[in-house]
């Protein structure tokens, strides 16, 4: 594979966790568009513990998913009591927030004689426990993609369970769940916590494939994309929001037709899906129907 | 010692009053009607009951339990199941899974741990519902998603889920709105059979034929409050309900 490939196959990979954690909401019958604040959580926290303090990336990404679902279950104890379009304004002003918190930290340790660490807008560079410790390219592409494989994964067993069945509940008819036994508020906290820290995962990741964050990374739009990503590919399963983003980097911002033109074809396909297929091309139906076929 | 006491109970909405000051005694193994003109309050009633908003004077004591201070999720397990006027299902999960959330009960709490009740997976509580999808004919659909259910189908699932919960009361809400003659004869064969097994009914209904045929007792409510209670003979003979139901002096 050239350089070019795996570098798109390790985006996509990279950006599927944040697109799952959005999905994972929306199941829930939640639209968050601050999932990229979560992401930057786990960006930063990761990149602080591996640059400045030698933690290995391993242990790192845990400590950012602690971060995530931290900062996830922390936004969501007060947003949580919104419903709808009052949700989606107070989660992206939260990540908003988050944004510009990353913009006021400058905190550097000198290191070999050179100042790393967080410098607000002049971003946070020399993430570099990939390279210092010889993980090649593809290599990093294979932990990536082991790593979502997991997750989704993790995604299939749960949606076979009871947990899966009472989040599509909570989504459908939050009052019914309640009457029937579920503790509406404590389940969807649970839930926020964990796509905080899914998100932040993918963060912990795209820092040390990129070597350098900084806050405008985490800015709404990647929001709005995970978002996207999730409704394009459809809600009836995991695998949506993953071809939502294969869609969009694989086939848009991947090939050279497409290049100049994918903001647009993507807003427009963005259009198009939510008129004819506003739970996205694997929508609950299609996956039925599918796992009808292949039982 | 009846089963579900209403006292004084009052809900108002503004200057609304849709159900004022109502005492309500339901005696263990009853099927008990409750019926009045549209707007009389009798789905507010249910509502209260299940605690989809708070009373705004009395109190409400099932089994010596005070439900007024009881969350909402928390009233599935003392149980009191209901179905609803306007059908409402999961329409995303299959007519299985339906049934499946809805086992919800302390005794189906005890028997499985925290693991095997969230991650467990379906193994392990098919017999219940096939006798439950037996019960309510819809075994043919089990893999169905409720959303693609026919509406006597769906109405069908309501009570069967209901049922799930293995309640002491079940409250149903028009169950027989839309039916047409030989679908409420089975309703009425499935509402006594309820009975048979123990479960108390609260029925609320338009449909005279069948409140009149199957209930032991009956209450009449007009404009929130209770104007008769009785005997379904007593309540056909009585002034002031034909009065309410016809108008005039009737």
């Amino acid at each position: 594979m050239d350089d070019y490939t795996v570098s798109v196959l390790t985006n996509i990979g990279l950006i599927s966790f944040i697109a799952l954690s959005a999905y994972l909401l929306i199941i829930a019958g939640e639209m968050s568009f601050g999932q990229q604040g979560f992401f930057g959580v786990g960006a930063y926290t990761a990149g602080v513990a591996t640059a400045m303090y030698g933690v290995p990336l391993p242990i790192a990404a845990v400590m950012a998913m602690g971060a995530g679902a931290a900062a996830a279950f922390l936004v969501g104890l007060p947003t949580l009591r919104l419903r709808g379009l009052y949700f989606a304004m107070a989660t992206l002003a939260a990540a908003e927030m988050l944004r510009i918190v990353f913009e006021l930290i400058h905190f550097q340790r000198e290191i070999d004689g050179e100042p790393i660490g967080p410098d607000g807008t002049q971003g946070f560079r020399g993430i570099r426990w990939v390279f210092e410790n010889g993980v090649e390219p593809e290599g990093f592409l294979a932990m990536v993609w082991g790593l979502l494989f997991a997750v989704v994964a993790l995604f299939l067993f749960m949606e076979r369970s009871k947990l899966g069945a009472t989040l599509r509940m909570l989504g459908e008819d939050p009052e019914l769940a309640r009457m029937l036994g579920v503790h509406v508020e404590r389940f969807k906290l649970g839930v926020a916590a964990a796509a905080g820290a899914l998100a932040a995962l993918g963060g912990a990741l795209y820092a040390h494939h990129n070597t350098y964050i900084e806050p405008r990374n985490f800015d709404i739009m990647l929001g709005v994309h995970s978002l996207a990503y999730a409704l394009i590919g459809g809600l009836g399963t995991a695998f949506g929001p993953l071809l939502g983003v294969l869609i969009d980097i694989g086939a848009l911002e991947g090939s050279r037709v497409f290049h100049g033109y994918r903001m647009i074809v993507f807003g427009g396909l963005v259009a198009v899906l939510l008129i004819f297929r506003p739970r996205g091309l694997l929508d609950e139906r299609v996956v039925h129907w599918l796992k009808r076929r292949l039982a | 010692m009846a089963l579900l006491e209403l006292k004084n109970v009052s809900r108002h909405f503004g200057g609304v009053r849709a159900v004022d000051g109502l005492d309500l005694a339901i005696e263990p193994g009853q099927i008990f009607g409750l019926i009045g003109p549209n707007g009389s309050g009798k789905s507010t009633t249910v509502n209260l009951i299940s605690g989809l908003f708070p009373l705004t004077a009395g109190s409400i004591v099932f089994q010596n339990e005070d439900l007024a201070k009881l969350p909402t999720h928390l009233r599935l397990q003392t149980g009191i199941a209901r179905t609803f006027q306007n059908i409402r299902l999961f329409g995303q999960l299959t007519v299985w899974q339906n049934l499946w959330v809805a086992q919800n009960s302390p005794a189906d709490r005890a028997k499985r741990g925290f693991f095997a009740r969230w991650l467990g997976g379906q193994s392990g509580v098919r017999e219940e519902i096939s006798q439950l999808l037996e019960f309510s004919g819809l075994a043919h659909k089990q893999d169905e998603l409720a959303a693609n259910l026919a509406f006597g189908e769906q109405r069908r699932l309501e009570l069967a889920r209901a049922l799930a919960t293995r309640p002491t009361l079940i409250m149903l809400d028009e169950p027989a709105a839309g039916m047409n003659t030989e679908e409420i004869g089975q309703l009425r064969e499935r509402i006594l059979k309820i009975r048979t097994q123990g479960t108390t009914v609260l029925l609320v209904e338009h449909v005279m034929e069948l409140v009149m045929g199957v209930t032991d007792r009956i209450a009449v409510l007009n404009f929130g409050q209770k104007i008769a209670e009785g005997t379904p003979a007593e309540i056909q003979a009585d002034v002031a309900v034909r009065k309410a139901y016809l108008g005039g002096d009737a």
